[in-house]
């Protein structure tokens, strides 16, 4: 079996373990949902204090700058290897499909916004002290591996250095992310589209009733 | 008496509590990615000069995190230790919050109870009939001093 498809076996694993492990009721404490409540009985004043009260509180109103540096991060690790014109060309030598593609100048700059947004991660975790305390060597060596492939790629793109050489430690980079999404914390790549709607503790986006709901008791 | 009862580290019981949740635990610690995002979402981290020792993620890694972490080697030093942070610099008011949605207070509830059946407890100044009143420094009142 190729490495790819043991990879992907990986990550489809990490879901089937999501699901098994979801579908458990939490066994500390039963879950008290509070039925019945809802906006409709106050009035359009109160409805809009719950919200500024809301956005306020939530990550969005707490740390904008991060929540828009971490949005266009996420969103760019998935579009420029999935729109790159050279990936494209592979995908049609392959298998004679092709997605849209970015023009390459495009996909150049995308990729440094990129790699900009991770060296901004990079020294967020050495200047910020409530970010400082909870890294450890581990979370770097896990922000190298997800910026290496796009390193790599750039250089490649631009031929610095020995082309060849760069485009298979392009490759082995790739491939090594590819795996850590299944071993390391960037499981949260599957991860978090799930808990983050789906789990009744979560809040993040907007369901449910709020971390700890299965406290309460 | 009950302080002799609470020096026995009961191993069996304690690896019961820990695997009964380990699938669903383990799961949310290693997926922790150490953001600091859900800092801010606790009043005694703002209310402490932002001690990351405030911090809820910290807080779980260094409470649950490290019950998983040392499951073999867990002495009554490591439950003392733990105590401080999961009952003096948490008072579960569950309203820390993820963005990946990791359930900080069922962690936290998670690791006093664990601590609970273990026979150490959060004792709080007015606690009546208290097993850890006497000696014990870690609930009681702060001074003033104690918040600058």
């Amino acid at each position: 079996m190729g490495l790819r498809y043991r990879v992907y076996g990986g990550i489809i694993f990490r879901v089937v373990q999501f699901f098994a492990l979801s579908r458990k009721k939490n066994l500390l404490y039963p879950c008290t949902k509070e039925k019945g409540k809802s906006q409709s009985s106050l009035s359009p004043e109160e409805r809009k204090i719950h919200r500024i009260i809301r956005y306020q509180d939530s990550i969005i109103g707490r740390y904008p700058v991060v929540t828009v540096a971490t949005s266009l991060f996420h969103v760019l690790i998935f579009i420029i290897p999935l729109f790159l014109l050279a990936h494209n060309n592979l995908l049609y030598e392959s298998w004679k499909i092709r997605l849209p593609s970015f023009t390459e100048p495009a996909a150049d700059t995308l990729t440094i916004v990129f790699l900009g947004l991770a060296v901004f991660f990079f020294f967020r975790r050495m200047v910020l002290p409530r970010v400082r305390s909870l890294t450890t060597a581990y979370d770097y060596a896990v922000l190298l591996v997800t910026a290496s492939p796009f390193l790599t790629g750039f250089i490649a793109y631009h031929q610095w250095f020995n082309y060849r050489s760069m485009v298979i430690l392009h490759m082995i980079t790739g491939e090594v992310t590819l795996i850590a999404i299944t071993f390391t914390k960037l499981g949260h790549m599957i991860f978090s589209f799930f808990p983050a709607s789906w789990w009744e503790e979560s809040i993040a986006s907007g369901k449910g009733e709020g971390p700890g709901s299965s406290v309460r008791g | 008496m009950v302080e002799d009862t609470a020096r026995h580290i009961d191993t069996i019981k304690l690896r019961e509590m820990l695997d009964r949740q380990k699938g669903k635990m383990k799961l949310l610690l290693s997926f922790c990615v150490h953001c600091g995002l859900c800092a801010e979402s606790c009043f005694l981290y703002m209310g402490h000069g932002k001690d990351p020792k405030y911090i809820p993620a910290y807080k779980a890694i260094h409470s649950l995190g490290r019950l998983y972490r040392e499951k073999g080697k867990i002495d009554r030093a490591l439950l003392e230790e733990i105590r401080e942070i999961i009952w003096r610099h948490c008072v579960l008011c569950m309203r820390c919050y993820c963005p990946l949605g990791i359930d900080i207070p069922s962690m936290i509830a998670m690791a006093r109870s664990i601590c609970r059946s273990q026979g150490v407890y959060g004792i709080y100044p007015h606690s009546i009939g208290a097993p850890y009143e006497q000696g014990d420094t870690n609930m009681k009142v702060e001074s003033n001093n104690d918040h600058s």
